[in-house]
């Protein structure tokens, strides 16, 4: 716990610190609210600026929705464990989020539960819990 | 005799040290290659703060005003609109540290190039060429850069940096920008950029910090190509999020 506490501080004054953010700022996503989405892939985008992962998830109702996902550019995912074929179309993966602030089905992943077992965080301070 | 030896001794370390000491152009300079990574050191070891931003009346209520809507808006929970949301690259002076992303310094005797992960951007830092004068360089985004050693120390000039380029900060600049820079290696692994930011224009006084980096051995650069940008400009010049529906 008292290392989780230690590692959220660091996260932080990285964060803080920063002179310049890479290409944009995350304050269109709710950081106090988490959404799990368990559902199937229907792309993988290993692309800059960020990668995506849209992903199609059942709901109660029967019907299916579909959200897209951001993640940090390839270079940040890297040291993250992930690699550009890391997912492929119809992998079953469950992942959680900050979703839009605004209601839309999006989201920035902070960590994903995947087919083989690994957990995959995404990036500095958004790592597998 | 024991004193005449702990002299030649001196006098013998002393020839050593200034025989490996950098000349202007030469290949005995201070070595800056390889891959750098921001460092976020606190403590010893760590850069100097920055000083004080001072802009010029006209500017600095224009700045602060723009600040203000910034902060109005990331409390809605939105971010408004700056040039690197639609892939537009940073440019210097920004480009010199862009979150976590590396640099790649190439060294030889004539050329500094560097070249950051984000964005890919590339800057070239002419050796033993003199500074053109300010109209003889085509306003862009890192302008053009002269650079000598002094020591341990590569000083470089960099002038025509186009206004558009968003500054430290966010500042404005004018055509009359001139970035100065110290750049020198303060450990095995270490390396510190001092930037100094001038413009008569702008500014009341220059702004000097200074960032600091750590050697990344091994590493290779990662390939960054803005080809699937889904962040836009909506109609009131908040940054949204394309969604797809498949």
């Amino acid at each position: 716990m008292r290392l989780r506490v230690a590692h959220l501080f660091v996260a932080a004054l990285v964060l803080v610190s920063m002179p310049a953010g890479a290409h944009h700022s995350f304050v269109m996503f709710d950081t106090t609210k988490q959404v799990t989405l368990t559902g199937s892939v229907s792309s993988f985008e290993w692309t800059n600026p960020h990668t995506y992962i849209e992903i199609d998830v059942p709901e109660e109702a029967g019907n299916v929705k579909h959200w897209s996902i951001e993640l940090g550019s390839p270079s940040i995912l890297r040291n993250s464990g992930w690699k550009h074929d890391t997912l492929k179309p119809g992998d079953k993966v469950t992942l959680i989020i900050n979703p839009l602030k605004n209601g839309n089905p999006g989201g920035f992943l902070t960590y994903a539960n995947l087919p083989d077992g690994r957990k995959l965080g995404n990036g500095p301070g958004r790592e597998p819990k | 005799m024991k004193a005449w030896s702990a002299v030649v001794f001196g006098l013998s370390i002393a020839a050593l040290v200034r025989a490996q000491s950098p000349g202007p152009g030469t290949q005995s300079a201070p070595d800056l290659a390889g891959v750098w990574s921001p460092s976020r050191l606190r403590g010893a070891g760590a850069p100097p703060p920055p000083t004080q931003l001072l802009l010029k009346p006209g500017y600095k209520e224009r700045y602060e005003a723009r600040r203000a809507q910034e902060r109005e808006a990331n409390a809605r929970g939105e971010q408004l609109a700056a040039t690197t949301s639609l892939c537009e690259p940073y440019g210097m002076p920004g480009m010199m540290q862009v979150a976590t992303y590396p640099m790649e310094v190439i060294q030889t005797p004539r050329q500094v190039t560097i070249i950051t992960e984000a964005f890919s951007e590339v800057r070239r830092i002419y050796l033993g060429k003199a500074q053109l004068a300010p109209e003889d360089v085509d306003p862009g985004y890192y302008g053009r850069s002269a650079g000598h050693w002094e020591g341990d120390t590569l000083i470089v000039d960099t002038i025509g940096i186009k206004e558009t380029v968003r500054g430290y900060q966010g500042m404005p600049h004018s055509a009359k920008m001139r970035v100065s820079e110290r750049i020198r290696r303060t450990g095995p692994q270490a390396l510190q950029d001092q930037i100094t930011i001038d413009d008569p224009v702008v500014l009341e006084k220059p702004v000097v910090y200074t960032l600091a980096y750590k050697l990344t051995p091994n590493y290779e650069m990662v390939e960054f190509v803005c080809d699937n940008n889904r962040e836009y400009i909506d109609e009131k010049g908040v940054v949204r999020l394309k969604l797809r529906d498949k």
